[in-house]
């Protein structure tokens, strides 16, 4: 589904944000070696999410184009998989969490990089989202 | 994407709001009507002489306590009323949806804009601060008090119906005085709601009241001897015949801020991708219905720039998703209502006839999405070789209407724009810096924008305005607020 507004745009960041904090909850319950970690990123995405919204509600006005500035962000492109199979190993874990990040982090990106002119405090966030996440990428490879 | 949900359930009656207590009015009941579905959703007393005198004697008898009430105890009501509105901001934003018809990220955005007025107004220990100097001669000292004056009524309009009365009434409660709200009976819903929110945050009865209806309540505030001032934005033959004319006559003070026919100016040197959301926010959003609307694009350069840039113009005009406003992916919503649509149709008709060619015909709306009757949709309509002395060119269409005339350079559009009988909000869009001062500086116009579409001034900048767009003196939010909402006491002391 192609982006068009803000309002939309913000409700699919808190849809990515939400899915994968319980995608992280469920790792934490069934890889006890990753449990702090994951739990961490979870705790970490509801922030994102209070961040985000703060702001939009904070400067949402009609001096910048609410309605027009995510043109060409299709969330088709963004999907992420949040479900593991049951024989999955940590490793597994690991790579699926990874991947998840990568696909996030180039939601935030993009969204930033098409709004930036116009909105200038959403796509801020999003940049210093996506930068967490990208820390988050790192941390993931170095527990592979 | 699904629709958020929908704060108001059922038909509600709206009640009127005098002396702390929400009365029923015994006027008779009009449909409040959810334009997107064309469905009534609240039905509003058109309310009596009686009952706008019943308000206006609660404001009086409240004001003598309210004054003496301090500034700072004052604006603890306001905090408390700003706190009210955050949590409530997601509500009040939906409410505006419903009632209006406009998308949830422009409600949104309405709000927000209000709440800020209701920030500011909080800091008037500060701002309603006189000045003084000693030894004006020796051993006398000279100072200025401003002291508040009583009751004030505040006229709001259609399609603003959150955030026009919080250009007004915060500052007027701030500095002392009294207030009257009258809704538009067409939109009463967002302002039941502040109501209900200024019940809770427990300002005195009488200080802030709010009663619905229409002619009769004007009337009845412009007649009234105990109102001192009235503000008003709605049309100019309303506000400039009869809201400026009457309180001339009774010797009120009067805010008036009315119609206006915006140019944007297009100068070849723009950044044509950041200029385009920018003209469809302005020309198309909230419908097309504001005072700060663009109305005509005015585009300077060759004949090989005006094309290539107004083909981008019609190409993304033309898929601006139409619909219900809570429905995010929504970009235009419905006008206000099937009559404001046929008056709409009725300017189209009059471009064609005219000799403007129809470049995107928005008269049936086929970018409609979702289940919804057509009675208010409209799609963007665009018309080119559009002339100065056109209705089109000269008239308040206040609907999704994009005139496109040529000029031949910057002095050109600037005589063109300054042409009309408005003033309100043009603007230009360059990266010159030179072309930029040269527009600023020779432009007739309240707010000037430069590379932004909507030029809507911040609540701590009065919202200005010339020629027929503005009645009055002194304007509605911040200092300027301040000022009209008070006397100026000028004390000379010498004590001996």
């Amino acid at each position: 589904m192609e982006l068009n507004t803000a309002s939309e745009a913000i409700s699919f960041s808190r849809e990515l944000e939400d899915e994968s904090a319980k995608f992280y909850g469920n790792l934490a319950q069934k890889y006890v070696k990753g449990e702090e970690e994951f739990l961490s990123f979870a705790k970490e995405n509801n922030k994102n999410i209070v961040q985000v919204e703060r702001v939009y509600y904070g400067v949402i006005t009609d001096a910048i184009e609410g309605c027009f500035s995510f043109k060409g962000i299709d969330t088709d492109n963004y999907s992420i998989e949040t479900k593991l199979s049951e024989s999955a190993s940590y490793a597994d874990a690991l790579r699926a969490a990874i991947a998840l990040e990568g696909k996030i982090t180039k939601f935030y990106l993009d969204a930033a990089e098409v709004s930036k002119s116009l909105m200038a405090d959403v796509p801020r966030v999003f940049e210093m989202i996506a930068k967490k996440r990208n820390e988050r990428i790192l941390k993931l490879k170095s527990l592979l | 994407m699904a629709l958020l949900e929908e704060p108001i359930k059922g038909v509600p009656v709206v009640k009127n709001y005098i002396a702390g207590e929400w009365v029923e009015s015994k006027g008779e009941l009009k449909d409040v009507v959810n334009p997107a579905k064309n469905e009534a959703i609240a039905k509003v007393p058109i309310s009596t002489r009686e009952e706008i005198d019943a308000a206006v004697e609660a404001a009086q008898q409240a004001f003598p306590d309210w004054r003496r009430t301090t500034p700072l105890a004052r604006v603890r009501c306001l905090f408390r009323l700003k706190e009210l509105l955050e949590e409530q901001f997601e509500d009040c934003s939906r409410i505006q949806t419903q009632e209006h018809g406009k998308t949830i990220d422009e409600s949104r955005g309405e709000s927000r804009r209000g709440i800020e007025n209701v920030e500011v107004a909080t800091g008037i220990p500060s701002l309603m601060m006189g000045y003084n100097l000693e030894d004006i001669a020796s051993g006398i000292d000279e100072y200025l008090i401003r002291q508040p004056l009583g009751v004030f009524g505040v006229i709001g309009p259609f399609n603003f119906p959150f955030m026009i009365p919080l250009w007004s009434a915060p500052y007027a409660v701030a500095t002392g005085n009294t207030v009257v709200i009258k809704p538009s009976s067409e939109v009463p819903l967002s302002q039941r709601k502040i109501a209900e929110l200024v019940d809770e945050a427990g300002f005195p009865p009488g200080v802030y009241n709010l009663v619905n209806g229409g002619r009769t309540v004007v009337n009845g505030m412009l007649e009234h001897p105990d109102i001192k001032g009235i503000t008003f934005v709605g049309s100019t033959p309303t506000g400039r015949d009869v809201i400026y004319k009457k309180c001339g006559e009774t010797g009120k003070r009067v805010i008036a801020q009315c119609g206006a026919k915006n140019y944007m100016v297009i100068m070849p040197d723009c950044n044509v991708q950041r200029t385009i959301p920018a003209l469809m926010t302005s020309f198309f959003g909230n419908t097309g219905q504001r005072c700060l609307s663009g109305t005509v694009l005015c585009v300077v350069g060759d004949d090989a720039f005006c094309n290539r840039f107004l083909n981008d113009v019609v190409d993304t005009a033309s898929k601006i998703k139409v619909g219900y406003g809570l429905d995010e992916s929504i970009q235009m919503g419905p006008v206000r209502d099937a009559k404001k649509k046929a008056e709409i149709l009725g300017y189209i008709e009059d471009g064609i006839k005219a000799g403007a060619k129809l470049r995107l015909d928005g008269r049936k709306p086929t970018n409609l999405v979702g289940d919804y009757p057509e009675t208010c949709f409209l799609n963007p309509t665009i018309f080119e070789n559009v002339t100065p002395d056109m209705r089109i060119a000269q008239e308040e269409i206040f609907g999704p209407v994009m005139s496109v005339i040529r000029a031949k350079n910057l002095d050109e559009a600037i005589d063109m724009a300054n042409s009309t009988s408005f003033g309100n909000g043009h603007a230009i869009f360059t990266s010159s810096g030179k072309a930029a001062r040269q527009f600023q500086y020779n432009i007739i116009s309240g707010n000037v924008g430069i590379n932004i579409g909507i030029v809507a001034p911040m609540a701590f900048f009065p919202f200005s305005g010339m020629k027929d767009s503005f009645f009055g003196v002194l304007h509605t939010q911040g200092q300027e607020a301040v000022r009209f909402f008070t006397e100026s006491k000028v004390v000379i002391q010498r004590w001996l």
